[in-house]
């Protein structure tokens, strides 16, 4: 039985230890935004938080995860209640097909928690791991970069902070 | 009754679509919901609108999103004639009907770029018409003349009052709908041209948007299918008894290409399907390899025996090339390419009894669903469609391979099936971008104008595969399975011998004024599939011609720039284009140290463009610093969108310009993952600026025409810098 949080909530999945993370989150607990791309750490669709940390997770086993905290893009922000990374991507209409861009989220506010004010070498590092066939690194990249200076300057700040109630706390397997 | 209401009651009768308004998305997404739903007590003038009773505003899509914009496109049509906000507008996948069928195409389909200038009427005037309805229901519910109400925002305004446009759809679904409304003028556009975030943003910035790949059914098994090597190869015998007994297989089943396990998650039938040994019969594709396939067309270009399928043939052909005073002539290559989307295919299949229900993301909605029925052995009228966003089409999606292989196993296993293929099964089972050997040759006058223009060119067709695969799931299915596989291979025979396959000679000869030319195609094709990849022949015949271009103009001793205006007389949207990019990025100026520009211009899928690239080089690296663009595609919906496709050209095919080739080796495709068929990442991506020519002219295509010119545009930067011409892609400095 591996045990860990997915997205504030405790989970429990006790079938093959080696089932990578992504399918467990997939197609066991039903959230279907973190995508399969590659299969080998390669392109970045399946990146998810775990404690924080930007990890691809179509090649994590779920038993390295045992007691962890996963963020998925479902945990960043809903569509009512945005990451201001994503309200950024709206408002710069970055997505095309938007496969990837879960991934691409999950890559950019794992570095933002870190690097308030990444120049673009720092951006480039580490966005090297998504990719993007339809070409959007460009308003990626111009996405990140306002969302910084927003959330530098306080004006996203409230809408920043995620919002953690313990009457959501249960096991679900 | 109007025709319309006929056929919106014979759809819900033969397409079983009544029961399948599945909610998969979250309720401030677009694009919400699959299939077609009909609404009690909605207004439904046609089959691509229903206004509720509590004033929702739901589309029908009636083409594929896959990153090119068409919901966004599509829905601002409707917005500007319906005079409701787009925003507010529910947008749905359309299932299959006649009605959804793309004009041009005559068939339900997304592709060659003719999307918004395909439905940029028919779309707008179902829309004026349910705007008129909405009109002269409520003249008659509020008694006032017609011409006394205005609609501004889902409302009608009437003497000073307000009502939303639910108040009148009772009784303008009991009236008959008004047809060839007037439409709104380009003057009165308050939607179309304007820029604004594209509709799909939100649901595809939280995780939301509901991709082929993320359908879930009850009682849903998982399938990996053990695929040939050397694709076409079938099985010869296989064991699967060690696979059956892992945890949690459920099957293990012989397919008409490969071995089917099935279980219940991913990852066991994954670990299974290491476990099965498949001996598989052997292929003539097995005896090449790029080597020797790259001989076979070296060989076949210097055959004059050969002399191939005109593609093209005006004036005195090539007849007066010697006469030139600058004969020039050069041979250039294009690889295999592979689509390599980052939702690898996938399909899902729900079985009940005799019917099935597909979840697909495809481009073509008809074709899927054919395949359900040829392959499935489904009737027809017993297969329903539920089409999903894509992730990523570039031609990849709508062959029907993806659906037959899923309906294949749910049939013979009766159950409900996922089949999500790996990466390496995608790259190495695509239809790719064939490969060709060109040899170009010209006849150019001292004043450098072009008097013959001529090409020979070497590769595999595409309609030979792309028709062996539609013929068998368009085909109406009173024909008998034995005729329609006659007919699919029948095809393959016409482009091999009798006529040259359309896209050998896409965009190769069309863009300058030549009195002379001539373009013979000669089939050769080691039997690797073949399909459309973006901008189709474009994608490489522009490569050749625009750096071709670049040889004459040197040759002459005159700007490139100067001899393409002075030989594109009779094109005046490209010269406009070319001029207009030259402007904005300011060729013949001065750049950074070790900078160069390279220019390179080309009209495909209705749309003119041209791009300057700014490159320079260190060792053997190709560093491209800016792309400038300039595009005429007419009128334009969403100026953000047209950017973003040409931008997205611009980056697809940089990917394919310094890394794509796809190698054989004894008819195995040697690449597989990302790391041995890299993508451009952020890094190495230049910026871009696109600039927009102002026009009122009809729509053109975006999706594709961005593409075309990059390569060669990187390839003449690259030259200017090193002195280097070349002419094989990838690009690659020795």
């Amino acid at each position: 039985m591996i045990t860990f949080q997915l997205n504030n909530r405790a989970v429990a999945f006790d079938l093959d230890p080696d089932t990578p993370l992504l399918w467990v989150v997939r197609d066991h607990f039903k959230l279907k935004g973190s995508k399969f791309g590659c299969g080998m750490g390669l392109c970045g669709a399946c990146t998810m938080h775990v404690n924080g940390e930007a990890l691809r997770t179509c090649t994590l086993p779920v038993s390295a995860v045992q007691g962890a905290a996963i963020t998925t893009i479902e945990g960043l922000g809903t569509p009512n209640n945005m990451h201001p990374l994503q309200q950024a991507w709206v408002e710069h209409s970055v997505p095309q097909c938007g496969y990837c861009q879960s991934g691409q989220l999950m890559s950019a506010s794992a570095l933002l928690s870190k690097n308030p004010n990444p120049s673009d070498d720092e951006i480039h590092a580490a966005m090297d791991g998504n990719i993007c066939r339809c070409g959007t690194y460009g308003k990626i990249k111009a996405a990140i970069k306002s969302s910084a200076a927003a959330m530098r300057s306080g004006a996203l700040a409230e809408s920043a902070v995620q919002s953690f109630d313990p009457a959501n706390r249960g096991v679900e397997s | 009754m109007n025709t319309r209401s006929l056929t919106r009651r014979r759809f819900l009768l033969t397409t079983g679509a009544v029961a399948s308004g599945l909610i998969v998305g979250c309720s401030t997404s677009h694009a919400k919901s699959v299939g077609y739903a009909p609404v009690v007590g909605a207004f439904e003038p046609n089959s691509f609108i229903q206004i509720t009773s509590d004033n929702q505003v739901i589309f029908y899509l009636p083409s594929s999103e896959m990153g090119q914009g068409i919901l966004d496109g599509l829905s601002t049509l409707i917005a500007e004639e319906l005079r409701v906000s787009p925003e507010l507008i529910e947008v749905r996948h359309a299932s299959l009907h006649e009605d959804y069928k793309n004009p041009e195409m005559k068939m339900q389909a997304t592709g060659g770029s003719n999307a918004t200038r395909a439905q940029f009427l028919p779309i707008r005037q179902a829309a004026a018409d349910a705007a008129a309805a909405i009109r002269n229901a409520a003249a008659q519910q509020l008694n006032q003349p017609v011409d006394k109400l205005l609609l501004a925002d889902g409302q009608v305004l009437a003497d000073g009052q307000r009502y939303a446009y639910s108040e009148f759809v009772a009784l303008a679904a009991a009236l008959p709908v008004p047809e060839n409304s007037p439409l709104r003028s380009p003057q009165q556009f308050d939607q179309i041209g304007r820029e604004r975030p594209r509709l799909d943003a939100l649901a595809k910035s939280t995780g939301t948007a509901i991709f082929g790949i993320d359908a879930e059914v009850e009682n849903l098994y998982r399938a990996v299918v053990v695929r040939a090597p050397v694709v076409g190869a079938a099985v010869q015998r296989f064991d699967g008894t060690a696979a059956l007994q892992q945890a949690g297989v459920v099957d293990v089943i012989e397919l008409r290409h490969g071995v089917a396990v099935v279980a219940d998650s991913y990852w066991r039938a994954r670990k299974a399907a290491e476990s099965i040994e498949v001996n598989w019969t052997q292929t003539e594709l097995a005896g090449w390899s790029s080597d020797s396939l790259y001989q076979e067309f070296v060989e076949t270009l210097n055959d004059a025996s050969e002399k191939g399928l005109e593609c093209c043939l005006e004036g005195e052909g090539d007849k007066l090339l010697d006469q030139a005073e600058h004969r020039v002539s050069a041979d250039y290559f294009a690889p295999y390419l592979a689509h390599a989307t980052m939702e690898p295919l996938n399909c899902t299949v729900e079985i009940d009894g005799d019917s099935c229900a597909v979840y697909v993301g495809t481009q073509s909605v008809q074709a899927s669903a054919g395949a359900a029925v040829y392959y499935g052995d489904f009737d027809a009228d017993k297969v329903k469609m539920h089409p999903a966003f894509l992730g990523g089409g570039f031609g990849r999606r709508g062959l029907g391979d993806d659906v037959a292989e899923a309906v294949e196993i749910a049939r013979k296993t009766g159950r409900n099936i996922q089949v999500v293929w790996s990466r390496e099964d995608d790259m190495r089972n695509d239809f790719y971008r064939p490969p060709a050997l060109v040899r170009m040759q010209a006849g150019v006058s001292d004043q450098g104008i072009i008097e013959t223009w001529s090409v020979r060119r070497v590769g595999p067709n595409i309609m030979d595969h792309v028709l062996d695969q539609w013929v068998d799931v368009l085909a109406p299915d009173y024909l008998n399975k034995g005729f329609v596989d006659w007919l699919s291979k029948f095809g393959y025979s016409v482009f091999k011998r009798f006529k040259a396959d359309p896209s050998a000679g896409d965009g190769i000869y069309n863009d300058y004024d030549t009195p002379n030319k001539e373009v013979r195609h000669i089939p050769r094709d080691p039997g690797l599939r073949t399909g459309f990849w973006r901008a189709v022949g474009n994608s490489s015949n522009a490569f050749f011609k625009e750096c071709f271009i670049d040889e004459l103009a040197q040759r002459a001793g005159i700007d490139e720039l100067a001899f393409r205006l002075a030989n594109l007389q009779n094109n005046p949207r490209l010269k406009n284009a070319t001029q207009l990019v030259a402007e904005k990025a300011g060729w013949g100026k001065p750049l950074a140290a070790g900078h160069f520009h390279g220019l390179a211009v080309h009209s495909s899928f209705g749309s003119a463009v041209a791009q300057i690239a700014e490159v320079s080089v260190e060792g053997d690296k190709i560093i491209v610093h800016r792309v400038t663009a300039a595009i005429d595609c007419g009128t334009v919906v969403n100026p953000g969108i047209v950017r973003d496709a040409v931008e997205g050209g611009i980056i697809y095919g940089l990917t394919a310009a310094l890394y794509g080739e796809i190698t054989l080796k004894e008819g195995v495709v040697e690449q597989s993952n990302f790391h041995n068929y890299p993508m451009l990442r952020m890094a190495e991506t230049p910026a871009v600026d696109v600039h927009i020519v102002a026009s009122q002219e009809h729509p053109e295509g975006v999706g594709e025409p961005g593409l075309p010119p990059l390569a060669p545009a990187v390839a003449n930067a690259v030259f200017k810098a090193t002195g280097q011409r070349l002419r094989h892609l990838p690009l690659r400095l020795s």
